[in-house]
């Protein structure tokens, strides 16, 4: 499947609309959610995903888009 | 509340140029006492004195608090150089570069009281967004942190494209650096993206960095025309990928490392500004609390002075 993707004009998850870091990242998390425990839990706080994004437009914020995980 | 309080305290003691004129002057104001009081109430000067100590125990206390902090986010910080290192060895940095569309993002901090690193980072931004800009180019900023997004409101509100805050409620870690450079990739466009951020020597030396990331088609020109980048050509492409492909894959992991680098030292220069801040602000306050009880302790044996000689002279006005 992987190596049909690749053969394609452009990776398959580019041509799903993914960047090469959201690939990596969910590729990461594949690989951690293979670990055994306890190693599983301590990296699972590595995934963890807190910020606040807000878009600015002609001088103004718009709403804070909060990104949790 | 304590907080609050410290906030309000706390600049006077790092600002105000001449504690000694202000202890005095709290001194000095006691002495218009109303007329007939027997000596200066030194209630003021006490309570004076108990605030000052009171702040001086809490700037301790963050004093130690960053100086824990620091000390892991410092291996971490050291660790992480080696991200961005091979990077910089195949791709160089070209801070120099002339193109069309600039995005600067200046990392700051979310919480104050660690000295000038965060107008040091917007001082940079500011001038790294004069020396880009020009007719036919358009430059714009990221902010990450609070405090840094308070710095730009005042003039550059026109040029703000994104701002992120509370980058730092849990401890920093890669997926959620690469997640927002994520986003910042998706909602910018760019030829060029200059990360400016505090790069920490030690615990007293922060030096203000910029972190070049040119877009895949700014590579490809400048490899064209040869220099560092012109070497590109001799490295061997396995499977499929066209050079183009593999160049935007290597632009967007680059960009999530370097992000991930420049928060992280400029979350250890935060600590190490904010524990020579406190440190400094711990030394303030004891001089003054020195000079306080020194004038508390000057007017007390005056006023016991004075009320020692009026009975000594009464009682040899009598005896005579």
């Amino acid at each position: 499947m992987a190596s049909a993707g690749s053969m394609a004009a452009a990776p398959f998850w580019r041509a799903a609309g993914m960047t090469y870091i959201t690939y990596s990242n969910i590729c990461a998390s594949l690989v951690r959610s293979c670990l055994k425990e306890p190693y599983r839990a301590e990296s699972a706080s590595r995934e963890k995903v807190h910020f606040s994004v807000s878009k600015w437009a002609g001088g103004k914020p718009e709403k804070p888009n909060f990104v949790p995980e | 509340m304590a907080m609050a309080a410290l906030r309000k305290e706390g600049r006077r003691l790092v600002l105000s140029s001449n504690p000694s004129s202000f202890a005095r002057s709290a001194v000095f104001s006691e002495e218009s006492c109303p007329f007939g009081a027997r000596s200066v109430s030194t209630q003021i000067v006490r309570n004076r004195m108990s605030s000052v100590k009171n702040i001086q125990k809490i700037t301790k206390a963050m004093k130690m608090v960053a100086a824990s902090k620091l000390r892991s986010v410092q291996t971490r910080t050291e660790n992480s150089r080696g991200l961005w290192q091979p990077f910089t060895a195949l791709l160089g940095d070209a801070p120099g570069v002339d193109v069309k569309k600039n995005v600067i993002i200046a990392v700051s901090s979310d919480k104050g009281l660690c000295g000038g690193i965060n107008s040091t980072t917007v001082k940079v931004s500011k001038t790294l967004f004069k020396l880009t800009s020009g007719p036919e180019k358009e430059t714009k900023y990221v902010v990450l942190g609070e405090k840094g997004k308070v710095q730009f409101l005042r003039d550059s509100k026109k040029s703000m494209e994104l701002s992120v805050t509370e980058l730092q409620k849990n401890p920093l870690n890669y997926t959620q650096v690469s997640v927002l450079a994520d986003d910042i990739l998706k909602n910018v466009e760019y030829d060029a993206l200059r990360i400016v951020y505090n790069k920490f020597h030690s615990v007293v030396q922060f030096i203000p960095t910029i972190s070049t990331i040119l877009s895949p088609e700014v590579v490809e020109r400048e490899s064209e025309s040869g220099g560092r980048l012109g070497d590109l050509d001799s490295y061997e492409i396995e499977g499929a990928e066209t050079k183009a492909e593999v160049l935007q894959n290597l632009t967007e992991f680059q960009f999530s490392c370097m992000m991930f680098n420049a928060v992280l030292e400029n979350a250890c220069s935060e600590l190490g500004a904010r524990m020579s801040a406190m440190d400094n602000a711990s030394r303030n306050a004891g001089d003054m609390l020195d000079r306080l009880t020194l004038t508390y302790n000057r007017t007390r044996q005056a006023a016991i002075t004075t009320e020692l000689s009026e009975i000594i002279s009464g009682a040899a006005a009598l005896s005579h």
